[in-house]
């Protein structure tokens, strides 16, 4: 009996393995052509829905409002509970408490069923993007609940941005009182300009990505996120066609719900 | 943040102070408060540094250990595959407030971590991630960094930047040799080895370039810099911006979820920002050498409770 037992009933691989080689593929952006043809400044097209999620017989274990919201691959659906009473509680005004998570297959790797740090985050931001917008002081007491499922995503500022958006919708869906509708876009930096709404691939090679959402009416930002490394003066620029592009996604926002209002 | 709770009268009292120029401890709306930093006093981390930002020996307490770890490299694990990685991680004790018992501080940790994270782990910190490779596709260095937050009174973002940046700059790796050996079938093989050799150290590459942190509290219709703990029971958003060395501008975050800010105000922030990382910058270089030097000349004597809280 020789002490090195080989398990013959396994297939042994090699002790190292190597990386296969992968074919390079050309993903270089040029100046106003994109992979899915857009061009620099192009958002793609933005679909949504209120009340998907509504019976037709209003019980209290259905949300209070609900929305859906597709941004070229990225799915959303968000519903609101509330104002209703909550774990945590404030005497002198209502909490506005999100939860955000991806479904497993949303992303291009197999996402896990538990929640991960970036998802607590991402609830986080979009607690902090949305709550300006809510007259919380005319709900006391109570707590008012967005729950947010990413079916598909391309692009996380992308996807955030499309969250805060489903969000508007589906509040003003449930009827809760708002200042204003937000409206978010996200921008890319890559070379020396600033690409419109980027997919994941073009995420991934940009230097930096802006997030921003913004009440265009009230005239206040109410959420700011760069991460990577700009100059100073592209930050202020990039703001500035943010603030633009955000206006322009308010009047989707706000035509659609006009429309759904009158049918 | 912590939530200290005000009556009506005194957050009142702060809103208009600020309005109009005046806050508690005398501060003008751009002044900071006192720095005290202390670089390696922890013997078994590789680098470590411990901040505190408040005056009067009351303030917000951090304490940075850095980590390193060789890791094998894996396809598939989301690791470039000639680069090191940064790991953050962001823990508030107990110890600085009750409701961080438990889970209390859970969403404040993720928080803190994922803006330390956003701050330092990427291109944009400055650090030379390809020097943290050791052999690519095979063997990688892996920071932990990792914060512990033990007191809190205001501005612990900035107080966590400090300490992360003067504990990166403090790092000490062991140098490792690599070497290429034929393997059965003539094929070179890199290896590589770890030198045990306490005084055969290097620095991590790039460290100088490290951001540092400027965080803004909107207090009624103005911001003020370093808000104390009063002064963060009433603001209504924040706004961290990191800038370099070289004045770019490599992180900005929006917190807070009462209100948002002004576009108009969004230049005037990002000004302020570099006027103030300016001064910053010059200011962590004093204090960091003071801390450097201190740390030499303690090194002999026998790490006790009084050389770690000495300065503090």
């Amino acid at each position: 009996m020789s002490t090195n037992a080989i398990d013959r009933r396994r297939i042994n691989g090699p002790q190292r393995s190597v990386e296969p080689v992968y074919l390079k593929t050309e993903t270089s952006v040029s100046a106003d052509s994109r992979q899915d043809g857009r061009t620099r400044t192009n958002v793609r097209p933005i679909f949504m829905r209120t009340g998907p999620l509504s019976p037709q017989a209003t019980s209290a274990a259905s949300p209070s409002g609900s929305a859906y919201y597709e941004q070229g691959k990225i799915r959303i659906s968000c519903a609101i509970y509330g104002p209703r009473q909550g774990r945590k509680s404030n005497p002198r005004m209502g909490i506005f408490d999100c939860d955000f998570k991806y479904a497993p297959f949303s992303c291009s790797w197999k996402r896990s069923h538990l929640k991960s740090s970036d998802e607590k985050e991402i609830g986080l931001m979009l607690e902090q993007a949305i709550s300006p917008a809510i007259r919380l002081d005319a709900y006391p007491k109570a707590s008012i609940d967005a729950f947010v499922t990413v079916i598909e995503s391309d692009g996380k500022a992308a996807t955030i941005s499309a969250a805060i958006n489903c969000i508007s919708a589906a509040l003003v869906d449930a009827g809760i009182e708002i200042y204003d509708s937000v409206a978010a876009c996200s921008v890319a930096l890559m070379g020396s300009e600033f690409y419109y709404d980027c997919t994941q691939e073009e995420e991934d090679s940009a230097q930096c990505t802006l997030l921003m959402a913004c009440m265009p009416n009230a005239n206040e930002i109410t959420y700011l996120l760069q991460q990577g490394k700009t100059l100073p003066e592209q930050t202020e620029k990039a703001v500035q066609t943010c603030s633009d592009l955000c206006t322009q996604i308010y009047a989707v926002i706000c035509r659609y719900l006009q429309t759904s209002v009158e049918q | 943040m912590a939530s200290l709770i005000l009556s009506p009268a005194e957050q009142d009292y702060i809103i208009r102070g600020v309005e109009s120029g005046f806050r508690a401890d005398g501060r003008s709306s751009l002044d900071r408060r006192e720095v005290t930093l202390r670089t390696g006093m922890i013997s078994q981390a590789n680098g470590s540094a411990r901040c505190r930002i408040g005056n009067l020996g009351v303030g917000t307490d951090v304490l940075v250990g850095i980590k390193a770890e060789v890791n094998a490299w894996t396809p598939g694990d989301g690791v470039p595959e000639s680069s090191g990685v940064l790991i953050c991680n962001v823990e508030c004790s107990p110890s600085a407030a009750q409701e961080f018992e438990g889970r209390g501080a859970e969403e404040l940790n993720v928080e803190l971590t994922q803006l330390l994270d956003r701050i330092f782990n990427g291109p944009q910190s400055g650090i030379d991630f390809e020097k943290l490779c050791i052999i690519p596709k095979q063997a990688y260095w892996v920071l932990h960094v990792d914060a512990l937050v033990l007191d809190v009174r205001g501005g612990i973002t900035d107080a966590l930047v400090w300490a992360t940046r003067a504990a990166l700059l403090s790092t000490r790796l062991p140098r490792v040799v690599v070497e290429s050996i034929p393997d059965d079938n003539g094929v070179m093989q890199a290896e590589f080895d770890v030198v045990d050799d306490p005084d055969d150290l290097t620095e991590l590459d790039g460290v100088e370039n490290m951001p540092i942190a400027v965080t803004f509290s909107r207090i009624g219709r103005r911001f003020v810099v370093d808000a104390s703990e009063q002064e963060e029971a009433v603001a209504q958003a924040r706004m961290t911006v990191a800038v370099s060395p070289k004045m770019d501008i490599c992180a900005v975050q929006k917190g807070g979820v009462l209100r948002g800010f002004m576009p108009t105000l969004f230049s005037e922030v990002l000004q302020t920002a570099q006027t103030i990382a300016r001064e910053e910058f010059s200011r962590f270089e004093k204090c960091y050498a003071e801390a450097k030097s201190q740390a030499l000349s303690q090194i002999d004597e026998p790490s006790t409770g009084s050389t770690f809280l000495v300065p503090f």
